[in-house]
Order: C-alpha cells, then sequence, then structure tokens
C-alpha cells in the first residue's frame, strides 16, 4: 500500500504520537495514510520527512503533528491546555486493526458502555440512552453531542460511587475527536479526554488517548491505567467489527436514536467525501 | 461445492456456547441455546457490524457484546437495551443459513429449499484445522471435492469425516465412527495432519 | 494485607488475580505504569524485582516476582481443599503445565506486545510459535474431553488452568483467532463458569 490519493484525507492534521516519544537526535519511523515517514527531533524543533520531502510540523497539546496536504483550517483549539490545574496525562499509543473511523465512533457511542465497559462506565441495570442533541458547528467545522448523560458505577479512576455522568462531545476532524465529563472531584468543571487517531493504513490506526484532568488524588499510573482498562475493552469490539473499514453505503448498517453522533458523524465524512478508511461504495455511480 | 457443509462436530457446540467457524472464507458463528437447536448465523451483528461469535447466550437468545442487542432463534431482534421500551421492528434480524444436525455433526447451507443429508448418528473422535489445501487433503484421504464426506476406513471402524475448507490453504476436518477406538482414530488422523502438512512445507 | 504489583492490561497479572479472586482473597493492588512509563524497570520496582517484570506479590514478608510461582503460592497457603495444587500424582502434571504456561503460551504474550504496543520484535515467528502452543493444547484438551475431562490435569480445575487462560483468551491481541482450536473453544467456556471468574480488557467477562 502507498500513501492514499484521498485529497479530504491527505488535507487534514494528524498526529504522530506524543512529544515525548521522540527522544532527542534519534530518527523514529512512522507510517501515516498508507506512506512510511521519518521524524526526527533536531535542536530547533522536529523534522518530519516522508518520500523526500518535508512535512509541515505543529508541536501542541504535547504531540506532534503533521499533514500531507494543504489543511484547510489550523489545528483545532483546546482552550483547556492553557489551564494550569491541569493534569496532562499520556495514555501511550495503542496499534488497533481497524479503521481510524471506526475508533472515533466507538469513542462517540454511550450504548455500548454496560456491555463493554461492564461496572465501570455502565451496568447492564440501567442500559437506557436517553435522548441527547447534536449538531454540525459550521462556523469551526465541528460536530458536537451535547446534553449527553448516562449512569456510571465508576466513572473515573477517583470515583467511590456511581453517578450520572454528563458528557459532551466534540469531533474536531475525521481522525480527532474528544469527550468532556464531569470529574467526581469537580463536579462544576469538565476533564477533558481527547482521542488523536494516527491511520496508519485504511485498517491499521494507532489510538493516542490524552487526557486533562482535575484530579488531585489519583497517581499519573492510576489515571493512565484507568483509560488504558476502558481503551483495550474498546479495542477487542473495534478488531472485530465487519467489515473493518466503515461503511457509509445506506442500509449497510442499522442505527437506532443513540447512534445519532454516528449518523451525523458518517453524513460529515460523506460531506467531505472523505474515503481512506471507509468501505469501497457500490451504490454511487464511477465508484 | 455441495450444498451442506459439514462445519463442526455436535459435541463441540453444547448448550450455551458460540463458535466462531471460518467456512471458504466466510465468517460464521454457531450457537445453541436452552432449547437445544444448533443455529448458523454469518458472524456479523446487523447493528455495528459486531462479530456474534464473541457474544453471549442466555436462554434461547444470542446478546451482541457491543451493545447488547438481543436476538432470538429465528434471527430477529428481540430487545434493544439502550432503548428498553421500543417494540423492535421485525426487519432487524440477523443474518441467518440453514443449518442441520445429523450424524454427530452441525451442517450449514446457504439454500434451506436443499433437504439436509440423513445420516446415522455416529461417535464423535476429533476437529482438526490441517493447513493445506482441501484438494491435497482429499486426495490423501480418498475423498472428493464434490462429496460433503469422506469414508475413511481404519482398524475395524470406518470412519465418516465431514470436510470444510477454510480457504485456498487450510481445511477442517469432522470426524466420526462407530465407535471403535476414538483414542487410536484421533492419533491416526494427527499423523495425516503432520504428514499433510509436512508434505507442503517440504 | 497481600499486595500486587498490577499491571491491568498484564495477562501474567492477570493470572494471579483470577486466583485471589476465584480464592475469595482479600488483597490491595498498587499500579505499576508499565506503558508508557516503563515503571518496572525503575530502581524502585528493580529492588523488588531484578527481573524487572510483573506481577510481583508480597504476603507476610514475602516478595514473590513470576506468575506460576505466585500462583503456588496461593494453592498452598490459602486453599485448604488442596483442589489448585493437588499433593498427589496430579502435582508432577500441574508443574509441566504450568511450566508451558510460563513458557511456551509466553508466545503469544511476545506477539501481543509487539503487534499491540509495537514492541520490537519477529511478529510471524512469535505468531508461528503461538500456533504450535495453541495447537499442542488443543490436542491435549481434545484428548482430555474424549476421556470426559473438562479440565488439564484431573477432575478438578488446577492452577494449571489458571495459568494457561489469559494468554489463551488474550491470543486475539497477538491477531490469533480460536477457529483452529475447538476444544480450547470449550474449555474457556469452562473456565469462564468458575465461581469468582473475573474478565480483564480484552477478555470480556460475559459468557
Ligand atoms: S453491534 Fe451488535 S449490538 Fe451493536
Ligand atoms: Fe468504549
Amino acid at each position: 500500500m502507498s500513501l492514499t490519493d484521498d485529497r479530504a484525507a491527505l488535507d487534514q492534521w494528524y498526529t504522530l504520537g506524543a512529544l515525548q516519544d521522540f527522544p532527542d537526535g534519534a530518527e523514529v519511523h512512522s507510517r501515516l495514510l498508507g506512506e512510511d515517514l521519518t521524524v526526527r527531533r533536531l535542536a530547533d524543533g522536529v523534522e518530519v520527512r516522508a518520500a523526500g520531502r518535508a512535512l509541515p510540523v505543529r508541536t501542541e497539546y504535547g504531540h506532534l503533528w503533521t499533514s500531507f496536504g494543504t489543511p484547510e483550517r489550523n489545528l483545532f483549539e483546546l482552550p483547556e491546555s492553557r489551564e494550569p490545574d491541569r493534569r496532562w496525562i499520556h495514555c501511550g499509543p495503542v496499534r488497533v486493526r481497524a479503521s481510524g473511523l471506526r475508533l472515533v465512533e466507538n469513542f462517540l457511542d454511550l450504548a455500548h458502555f454496560p456491555y463493554v465497559h461492564t461496572d465501570i462506565l455502565g451496568s447492564e441495570a440501567h442500559p437506557e440512552v436517553a435522548k441527547y442533541e447534536v449538531e454540525q458547528r459550521r462556523d469551526v467545522d465541528e460536530l458536537w453531542a451535547t446534553k449527553c448523560e448516562f449512569y456510571q458505577p465508576k466513572a473515573a479512576a477517583a470515583s467511590d460511587e456511581g453517578q450520572i455522568s454528563k458528557y459532551m462531545y466534540r469531533v474536531v476532524s475525521p481522525f480527532n475527536v474528544m469527550l468532556y465529563k464531569t470529574p467526581p472531584t469537580a463536579p462544576d468543571r469538565w476533564d477533558v479526554i481527547a482521542l488523536f487517531v494516527q491511520p496508519v493504513d485504511e485498517a491499521v490506526s494507532v489510538a493516542n488517548a490524552f487526557m486533562l484532568v482535575i484530579d488531585d488524588t489519583s497517581t499519573d499510573a492510576e489515571l493512565s491505567a484507568f483509560q488504558q482498562m476502558i481503551f483495550v475493552q474498546d479495542k477487542i469490539v473495534l478488531e472485530n467489527q465487519r467489515p473493518s473499514l466503515l461503511p457509509l453505503q445506506p442500509g449497510r448498517e442499522t442505527p437506532t436514536r443513540a447512534d445519532l453522533s454516528s449518523v451525523l458523524y458518517r453524513r460529515w465524512l460523506k460531506e467531505k467525501q472523505l474515503r481512506f478508511g471507509t468501505e469501497p461504495r457500490t451504490d454511487l455511480p464511477n465508484a | 461445492m455441495a450444498d451442506w457443509i459439514p462445519i463442526a462436530l455436535s459435541r463441540d457446540v453444547p448448550v450455551g456456547i458460540t463458535r466462531a467457524v471460518i467456512v471458504d472464507t466466510r465468517e460464521v458463528m454457531i450457537w445453541r441455546g436452552e432449547d437445544g437447536v444448533a443455529q448458523v448465523w454469518e458472524d456479523r451483528c446487523p447493528h455495528r457490524g459486531m462479530r456474534l461469535s464473541l457474544g453471549f447466550v442466555r436462554g434461547n437468545a444470542l446478546n451482541c457484546l457491543y451493545h447488547g442487542w438481543q436476538y432470538g432463534a429465528g434471527a430477529n431482534c428481540l430487545r434493544i437495551p439502550a432503548h428498553p421500551d421500543l417494540t423492535v421492528p421485525p426487519t432487524i434480524r440477523a443474518n441467518a443459513f440453514a443449518a442441520a444436525e445429523t450424524g454427530g455433526m452441525v451442517w450449514m447451507s446457504d439454500d434451506s429449499a436443499a433437504p439436509p443429508p440423513q445420516l446415522p448418528a455416529l461417535t464423535p473422535v476429533i476437529s482438526l484445522a490441517i493447513e493445506v489445501a482441501p484438494e491435497r487433503v482429499l486426495a490423501e484421504l480418498g475423498g472428493s471435492t464434490a462429496e460433503p464426506l469422506i469414508e475413511l476406513p481404519f482398524a475395524a471402524d470406518t470412519l465418516q469425516i465431514g470436510w470444510h475448507r477454510v480457504h485456498a490453504a487450510k481445511t477442517m476436518l469432522h470426524a466420526t465412527g462407530a465407535g471403535a477406538d476414538i483414542g487410536a482414530a484421533t492419533a491416526h488422523l494427527r499423523a495425516l495432519r503432520q504428514n499433510l502438512e509436512q508434505g507442503v512445507a517440504a | 494485607m497481600p499486595k500486587l504489583y498490577d499491571y491491568v492490561l498484564s495477562g501474567s497479572c492477570y493470572k494471579v488475580r483470577l486466583l485471589l479472586n476465584m480464592l475469595g482473597i482479600a488483597y490491595e493492588t498498587q499500579a505499576v505504569d508499565f506503558f508508557p512509563g516503563r515503571e518496572h524497570k525503575r530502581p524502585e520496582f528493580l529492588a523488588l524485582n531484578p527481573l524487572g517484570q510483573l506481577p510481583v506479590f508480597e504476603d507476610a514478608g514475602l516478595v514473590l516476582r513470576d506468575a506460576q510461582a505466585i500462583l503456588c503460592h496461593l494453592a498452598s497457603s490459602y486453599d485448604a481443599s488442596g483442589q489448585w495444587l493437588p499433593r498427589d500424582v496430579r502435582f508432577g502434571s500441574v508443574m509441566m503445565w504450568l511450566s508451558f504456561a510460563g513458557g511456551e503460551l509466553m508466545a503469544i504474550s511476545g506477539a501481543r506486545m509487539i503487534a499491540m504496543l509495537n514492541y520490537p520484535g519477529d511478529l510471524a515467528t512469535l505468531q508461528a510459535k503461538a500456533r504450535t502452543a495453541l495447537r499442542l493444547l488443543d490436542d491435549h484438551l481434545a484428548d482430555r474431553a474424549q476421556a470426559g475431562g473438562l479440565w488439564i490435569v484431573g477432575a478438578t480445575p488446577t492452577i494449571a488452568d489458571i495459568a494457561s487462560f489469559p494468554y489463551v483468551a488474550l491470543s486475539h491481541d497477538a491477531g490469533i483467532g480460536h477457529e483452529d482450536y475447538p476444544a480450547i473453544n470449550l474449555w474457556q467456556r469452562q473456565v469462564r463458569k468458575l465461581p469468582g471468574f473475573v474478565g480483564m480488557p480484552g477478555v470480556p467477562g460475559y459468557f
């Protein structure tokens, strides 16, 4: 496989991982959208090269970002990264044999909590997904799901008891997503949990979970272990969805009202004419 | 290929279990509820595509691991936990194949109109995956790709061996016998497996 | 209280958690940031286990490393019935399969670290070794099933089953499904039905 010719995928910012994973001087081999690249940390910045050319680089939110094309927009805003009392937790890159779009869609999903994150983010006794709101914010080209509520036995590393958690979801680009949820210790604030997906090949992804949390009781190891536990519970689902590529063709899958955010996400991907990581369609002329 | 394909020994699919099987590169799954009837379905939940072989059986229903959608023996979706009050429309169904059990094996067919074979009950011996093309396995065992069963004389017994193609280079055998020496028959088939695989490696 | 130095994604730590839970032993855990922090290679942890490996188990002044050794300790100290580590003709067989669980089956762990956490190594070679080990176990379990047995050794579950279960169940993380192993599929279900069974990420608790 070689670099995709999917314009919509090329013209996006992608993370290659946490900056701390690129040691000074060392050359690191990586891969993005079907193309190999090398990353070198230099005294005055980071260099990313693919097929002999230097790619644009951003270092934001503790992560390294690059693009093969010319993104229409700057990298998304993450204002919480400027709040001094937040802890930055890098949960480590995990490789998943699935389309990165499947990862994002799973991240947006509430209905799986009772079955995949049993007795942590949900319980079988409380499986109902209450109505929530979704919107496409055209000014920033982001998707939002708001007013999400779910009963959670252990919502976070610092939780002692169950709670009704409030969630907001925010998709900032096809492969980058974050959620805001109420921390057990600071009900007036929002913890931020981000999933930055590096789409390696169409059906291979590296998931970078990153948290900006309010928590002064848990250790870094506990916070990171909690999020890794949650993500690896999802991994078995992600690697066993068929097809591995996200189907956009109508009728291939069966959404319900609980899947409103997934429906909006798929519509948005279609609008962008994104193909990388999607199942080839047979219902379109010249497909 | 034959209309009806043997894909497992019945013994290996007791009540309450799920089993993933790859049949000619297609992912299918077998499950058996309390009613004792073996079901053979496409290994894919209609909701978001999760493999149903990772699901769990309760009573006479199969539950998908991802969001807990529950399917009855007729493959129709009975319950969507995210919407407890919803009456699930009958159009939401898993993709079921025709299934039958005969001769100690579970069989599947794409065509529910064709009648399944009628075989005498035999004793299960062993299911073996062999990393060799079905054509070579059948040539070695004296079977035919046109027939779902191989008759293999062994000691005083004649083993009846169902086979299915996993993919171009892998075969699965499901051996049954009239009940002679199961241990010896198993050892014999494992030796055949080793010879065949070594032949491919050589 | 006994203390387990634990990493939530470690199949070896899971061996110990499984038996602790099945025996109903109260214990505390200390999370070790194995990945990405590599805390198990830092001096404080190396003082506990110079091999720099998880799990480590502390119990009344005893500091033990190696999941199999810890299972032996738990069975001999906490299982009055003697079922989990029988002191009779089965003892040698249980030890033999414990060695297998800590040896050949660990190819799955190696393959999993490469496939999932991008550790350096030769994935295809480890996957081939893992398949060889899984077939050996499947053949053994098929022989046991033909004799009416559900477990790796004898008529009851032993620590041989507990030591073998985690990486068998996690083989999908290493890119290996269970389609080729019908006897393993049956045995796994028996393990899941044991009182006190718990899952781990990658091993759903449902059955
Ligand atoms: S994918 Fe099966 S219930 Fe959602
Ligand atoms: Fe999840």
